[in-house]
């Protein structure tokens, strides 16, 4: 940790541009957080309905206050609209870029370690875990959701949970009881490399916009369903890279080493695999963030995503597809697009650089 | 390396099996329904286009002369207070969501059933002026979850008309409904369907190679398939390789030392293009190259006039400036994201010894960089390529409705909007052989980039 | 790199010369926003399959876009009607001249026919059914082979326009066997379940069903002024104008046969950007429905407007708000009434369509001067009479919102208002009427819905508020299935709008005969919608579409497509 800093530092002080990026990424963030005490002259989503298509830098009267980006469709404020954006962009992709590259790390990275035959589970959990598949998805889903939708009392609802919680409970102690015997208490490998690539070939298969189009059909657009829908479409992709990375680490001379040594999978994994693999999973980090910002506005085109009354940068974006001639529609929230892509980019690509000169060491 | 090859390619067949299936299930789950949408929606307003009732009629027989009546698998897990798939099918929607409410509430199916069919004769017998009055009654009725409330409408209605027996029937019922144990909707019930339901027919279909009929012009899904495949294909085939070219010479070009001025001009330059979304790109490049305010390079959109009569090269010389733009765009697109990948592989590869080993032979760097460190990076380059096709086809989606060019893209969002079920699973199950196929090459490449690389084809 | 160089420029020169394709003089080329699927005259769904089975098929009556009347188009003349107990008998006369593809005269078995088709079970015909199903026989005149009648149930004033309107199949073409012969068309009325057994049916659905009946330029010939030459799926559809069409010779004016153009070619442009770049390119004859932005730019572009005309004809398409009278918060009409004072109609209109749209009172058209009631105003923004009509339907207005107490519970007023997503249209009016709302304390929530989703929505009477648009016409004024009481349970009126009054005057109007009586029942109902404010109809747009200037007789009308292609001659 010690040494990361300190290469930080290095860097830092060596590169100008990677100076300037981190100033801008963290006065973003800063203007992010403080956004809604600034004293901007018009509230987000405010509609200025005498000032539509207003260009910008253009002599207004009678607005209170010059549109300096000018306005849009309903004679919001691109200014305050373009603020605003990076405050939706940053809040959405950046919990959805964590989430699924550490869902794919763990996953690509656990299948890459231990393959088909090197995790060993006992046969009592190996057989009980599909028998839970049932009452999990009856009593914690099906019911839950169909309760609310034929407005039952909720109070049915935490009774469903609750007979699952009790199922859950009475599996556990089988368990403990399967345990005790010999046959049961045998531990079998399972085929976790097999299991995860399947999953990932079939998550995979399915372009991400059908699931998304899908999803728009059964209710309508907000942003924890589009949350989890990027999430969910997102992670494999890191869990290829980290299975392949595994893959190539594995056949690295100091694990071998490692290995001969008799140090624990953990250790292993953590102290020696992780680290080397950080390279390719950090830029892929930096682009998924970067793509996902651009992604949003690509939803908006195709009208799901987001709902209308979230300011967005694809939704001012959009804009320009009723007006072609509004160029500034594109301009200003595209133009801080492509700044914070870029600064998140190069951010990236100086980590790389110094994670690499770390590896060396 | 042959017996892994087959083994995969047959561990491939449950994981289509299980992903048709999935989006087969999920696909039947949506809202509205192709037949319900043309069929049972009125006319524009201003005139009535034939009455409620024989509309009904007519969407039933739609369904039964189509399958849709059938259950969707064979057997099903529901609650025990749902109604029998064979009775809640010819239903239209919203009535199925009405009898299934008042199902849940009472817990019985049977009763519900009985009560709703009573409630919908009374509204059929009941002449015009009855049913107004009685119009908000019978609203409550339908729609409420309260017991005291379905039993004060029912004594309301029984008050307009006593001598109706039907009113006085719904009244006794409602009674009933009232000391109904309500908890029984927990208990899950399975049943049994046997093999006339939905998905059986599909699947014989399929291992019959019928894939099904469309449900809007009824042709072939194969037929559809097969014509719109050849213009995406041809599209991310084309581009990818384009992209995949470019992208290697860039990154090979940017690692050398003499291009080192480059790199900071061509790196931010990608990460700009990267940062515009796909539909401005493409409306900026049709704006720029093929309008008269500009440069009109390129026609606008579609693929051209086919005329009868044309040799093949004809054909391709007629079709390909129709294609440069969608295709560059798409190149475009994903090129800035494989150039930092490709370079960071190969800048991965430089810190290794044999790299270092080959530059102190005084090999040019050039060739060191072919020769050497890009069989070495070639491993993330491969995963990255396999896994490129669902972005690609996410791209076509744009490209297509942008251009106006017909394509698997454009097919499935009008197949999803149109509810034509064997027309969306039959694309994503084309989508996800092609996927199986890249991933098998993946595999082969592997092996062949990297020896260390062994499949356990002698375990 | 110098070769390089001098490739790359010359491909260059190359794509120049191709962008540009090379187009027939007499070819007129329109835009379709999607796929037609089929064109099977009994099957079709869209738009624009229905104006491209226009041109190859023909009903008995149809309307002449150049005036917005419904003229006779194979009938000869307009339909006689007796009235017999509880039948209607409606008798048609053929025209002599009408014929075939192959030169066979269009008879009153051709009729027949269609309508056995229409009804039958076992067919693709599910969507054209119901409106068929109040015929119940025909009868074919014994000496005149071209005349007939429909023997009907009951009466209703739509039935000599429906019976008008359905597509006259070719049976030499679609049932070349003859198996339908051996049906007659009260066969298939009432219930026909026993006939599904039949051989020979089941033979004949096998055939008719099949995707040859929905695209094969062969088949799908009818009596109309064109054929199909090619039709390239998702890319274009070109029509040929057959050699020597009988429409073009019958003399007299009361009709609108025409077959003017020689070529007509649809293309399949989805996007409504490319599709005006098209234009711009003159790669395109005909545009409707511009955006209202860009339509003000083209206007103001000379070199535009040298090569192109733009029209903006008054449209039988209405914007309306329907809000759930139904839900406890919303059945107070003051309530309703409240509401509509915070819709700011005429920033709708100025925002939205860049003010190419007339505000209405009710569905009746404004351009429809007899029906239109113009002793009333529309609805607008007005905060002080929102704020009153709230109090007085007995709202409190708290720190928060309007709070009152229903059922014994408290409820605050909120409202959410949904629309189909990709709406901008509609969007926006939202948006604007959600800060109008704010304005007034009534939290808004604007949710745009899936096609499917919404519909289901509106049927289910699961929602507060929705936005939506209708399209009418000038001819039939029998609002019946909007606004009739019984239809509110399961039909179009989904508001679950109605009063005894409304009710009355709804069945008044279908038997009114004169106009004045008409006029005196429309402007009562329009007064009645205005009073409970569940329909509140907003604006009739105008439409806006562009055509190239070497086209003269183009018969530019409100009524869907908005132009008549057939007619299109070439300027001289």
């Amino acid at each position: 940790m010690k040494r990361l800093l300190y290469n930080f530092r290095q860097l830092w002080l060596e590169k100008l541009i990677f100076r300037l990026v981190t100033v801008y990424l963290a006065l973003l963030v800063v203007l992010v957080l403080v956004l809604p005490w600034l004293p901007l002259p018009f509230a987000p989503n405010y509609l200025d309905l005498n000032h539509i298509f207003q260009p910008p830098f253009a002599n207004v009267q009678g607005a209170g206050a010059a549109h300096w980006f000018g306005t849009d469709a309903l004679g919001r404020d691109v200014l305050t609209e373009t603020l605003y954006g990076a405050r939706t962009g940053l809040f959405i992709s950046l919990p959805v870029v964590i989430t699924s590259t550490f869902i794919g790390l763990m996953l690509g990275a656990g299948a890459g370690f231990f393959g088909d035959n090197q995790l060993r589970i006992s046969r009592a959990a190996l057989l009980l875990s599909p028998l839970l598949l049932f009452p999990l998805f009856y009593f914690g889903l099906y019911l839950p959701l169909h309760i609310q939708q034929y407005h039952l009392p909720a109070s049915y609802m935490w009774l469903s949970w609750g007979t699952l919680a009790l199922l859950l409970g009475i599996s556990w102690l089988l368990h403990l009881v399967l345990q005790r015997l010999a046959w049961f208490r045998y531990k079998a490998a399972f085929p976790l490399d097999m299991l995860i690539i399947r999953v990932i070939e079939v998550v995979s298969s399915v372009p991400w916009l059908i699931l998304v189009l899908l999803l728009a059909s059964f209710m309508p657009p907000s942003v924890m369903l589009l949350s989890l829908i990027l999430i969910f479409t997102n992670w494999t992709h890191t869990a290829r890279l980290a299975r392949a990375e595994m893959l190539r680490i594995k056949a690295m001379p100091y694990m071998e080493a490692g290995r001969a040594l008799g140090f624990t999978d953990a250790r292993l994994v953590l102290k020696q695999a992780l680290p080397n693999m950080m390279g390719p999973v950090l830029v892929a980090f930096g682009f998924s963030l970067a793509a996902l910002l651009t992604l949003e506005s690509t939803l908006s085109f195709l009208g799901i995503g987001l709902p209308p009354t979230i300011v967005s940068w694809g939704r001012t974006i959009t804009g320009i597809r009723s007006n072609t001639s509004a160029w500034w529609l594109v301009a200003f929230p595209g133009g801080f697009l492509a700044l914070t892509v870029l600064a998140l980019q190069t951010f990236s690509y100086y980590l790389r650089l110094m994670l690499q000169n770390n590896s060396k060491i | 390396m042959r017996y892994y090859l087959l083994k995969r390619l047959f561990l491939a067949i449950p994981v289509l099996w299980l992903l048709a299936t999935l989006v087969f299930m999920l696909s039947r789950l949506l809202p509205g329904s192709y037949a319900a949408e043309s069929i049972l929606q009125e006319g524009n307003g201003y005139y009535a286009k034939g009455s409620a009732a024989d509309r009904a009629t007519a969407y039933q027989q739609y369904l039964i002369r189509t399958g849709q009546h059938l259950p969707l698998f064979y057997f099903s897990v529901s609650s025990g207070a749902t109604p029998p798939d064979s009775l809640l099918r010819l239903l239209p929607e919203a009535a199925q969501h009405n009898l299934q409410q008042l199902a849940w509430h009472i817990g019985n199916w049977q009763e519900a059933y009985t009560f709703w069919r009573t409630l919908q004769e009374l509204q059929l017998h009941a002449g015009p002026a009855e049913l107004q009055a009685l119009a908000p009654f019978l609203q409550t009725i339908t729609t409420t979850t309260n017991v005291q409330q379905r039993v004060e409408a029912a004594r309301a209605i029984i008050k307009y008309d006593t001598a109706s027996p039907l009113a006085r029937k719904l009244y006794r019922l409602a009674l009933k409904l009232q000391q109904q144990h309500r908890l029984s909707f927990m208990i899950p019930s399975l049943r049994w369907h046997g093999t006339a339901n939905q998905y059986h027919k599909w699947l014989t279909g399929i291992l019959h190679g019928n894939l099904g009929n469309s449900y809007r012009d009824s042709r072939s899904v194969t037929d559809i398939i097969v014509e719109t495949s050849a213009n995406t294909f041809w599209i991310i085939f084309i581009s990818m390789l384009l992209t995949t070219l470019a992208a290697l010479e860039l990154s090979i070009k940017l690692m050398q030392p003499r291009y080192k001025q480059w790199r900071k001009a061509v790196m931010p330059l990608l990460f700009l293009i990267d940062s515009i979304p796909l539909f401005v790109l493409a409306l900026l490049l049709l704006v720029l190259f093929a309008s008269p305010a500009f440069l009109q390079l390129f026609p606008v959109y579609g693929l051209g006039y086919g005329y009868g009569g044309q040799t093949r090269i004809e054909q391709i010389t007629h079709t390909l400036p129709y294609l440069v733009l969608p295709i560059l765009c798409l190149s475009l697109a994903h090129l800035p994201y494989l150039v930092n990948q490709f370079y960071n592989a190969l800048s991965a590869a430089e810190s290794m010894d044999y790299t270092r080993t080959a530059r102190a032979k005084g090999l040019p760097y050039g060739l060191i960089i072919r020769k050497h460190m890009l069989r070495n990076a070639l491993l993330p380059i491969i995963t990255l390529l396999s896994d490129f096709l669902p972005a690609l086809i996410a791209g076509s989606v744009i490209i297509e409705t942008i251009f106006a060019i017909p394509g698997m893209g454009r097919l499935l969002v009008t197949s999803v909007q149109a509810r034509d079920y064997p027309l969306l699973v039959a694309i994503v199950l084309v989508v996800a052989v092609a996927k199986v196929v890249s991933h098998v090459l993946a595999d082969i490449c592997y092996a062949y980039a990297d020896p260390r690389i062994r499949y356990q084809s002698q375990a | 790199m110098r070769k390089l160089q001098i490739l790359g420029y010359s491909l260059l020169l190359l794509l120049c010369f191709c962008s540009k394709p090379n187009r027939v003089p007499d070819e007129v080329r329109v835009r379709l926003t999607s796929d037609p699927e089929t064109l099977n005259p009994v099957s079709y769904t869209t738009a624009g399959s229905l104006q491209v089975i226009n041109l190859l098929f023909q009903s008995l009556m149809a309307i002449d876009l150049a005036d917005d009347k419904i003229k006779p188009a194979l009938a000869a003349t307009k339909p006689s009607i007796v009235q017999q107990d509880s039948l209607t008998y409606i008798t048609y006369q053929l025209r002599p001249e009408a014929q075939w593809t192959n030169g066979s005269p269009v008879t009153a078995a051709d009729v027949a026919f269609t309508l056995k088709v229409l009804k039958a079970p076992l067919l693709n015909n599910e969507r054209m059914k119901p409106q068929v199903a109040f015929i119940h026989d025909i009868i074919i005149d014994k000496a005149d082979k071209r005349k007939f009648t429909f023997v009907c149930d009951g009466f209703t004033p739509e039935m000599e326009l429906l019976t008008g309107d359905f597509f006259i199949l070719p049976a030499y073409l679609f049932d070349p066997e003859g198996k339908m012969e051996a049906f007659t068309v009260s066969d298939f009325a009432g219930d026909n379940s026993a006939r599904e057994n039949d051989e020979g049916l089941q033979n004949f659905a096998a055939h008719y069903n099949s995707a040859e009946y929905a695209r094969s330029k062969d088949l799908l010939q009818g009596s109309g002024g064109y054929v199909i030459t090619a039709w390239e799926q998702g890319q274009y559809l070109t029509l040929k104008r057959k050699d020597d069409w009988w429409g073009n010779h019958v003399d007299d004016n009361t009709h609108a046969l025409t077959a003017n153009p020689l070529q007509i070619s649809f293309k399949i442009i989805p996007d409504n950007t490319t599709a005006l770049l098209a234009l711009k390119n003159q790669q395109l004859d005909v545009l409707e429905n511009i955006p209202a932005a860009e339509f003000n730019q083209l206007k103001a572009d000379k070199s535009f407007t040298e090569d192109y005309a733009l029209y903006t004809p008054n449209s039988y398409e209405f914007a309306y708000i329907g809000l759930n009278s139904r839900l406890p918060k919303l059945s107070d009409k003051r309530t309703r009434q409240a509401i509509a004072n915070l819709l700011d109609i005429n920033s709708f209109i100025k925002v939205s369509q860049q003010s190419y749209a007339t505000p209405t009172v009710g569905p009746v058209p404004p351009s429809i001067k007899p029906y239109y009631n113009n002793k009333l105003k529309p609805y607008s923004y007005n905060l002080q009479k929102a704020t009153a009509l709230l109090q007085a339907a007995g709202w409190q207005r708290k720190a928060d919102g309007w709070f009152k107490t229903i059922n014994g519970q408290q409820q605050q007023l909120t409202l959410e208002v949904s629309y189909r997503a990709g709406n901008t249209v509609f969007e926006n009016a939202a948006l604007i009427f959600q800060q109008g709302a704010a304005k007034a304390g009534i939290p808004v929530t604007v949710q745009a819905q899936e096609g499917s989703l919404f519909s289901q929505k509106a049927k289910a009477h699961d929602f507060d508020m929705f936005f939506r648009a209708l399209s009418g016409n000038p001819f039939v004024f029998n609002f019946k299935p909007l606004f009739y009481t019984s239809y509110a349970n399961d039909g179009a009126n989904y508001t679950g709008f109605g009063t005894p009054e409304s009710d009355s005057i709804l069945d008044a109007y279908n038997v009114a005969e004169d106009d004045k009586e008409k006029a005196r029942l429309l402007k009562r109902l329009q007064e009645i919608l205005h009073e409970e404010a569940a329909f509140i109809a907003l604006y009739y747009q105008k439409d806006r579409l562009a055509v190239h200037r070497r086209f003269t007789n183009l018969k530019i009308s409100g009524l869907e497509p908005n132009y008549d292609v057939s007619s299109f001659k070439l300027q001289e």
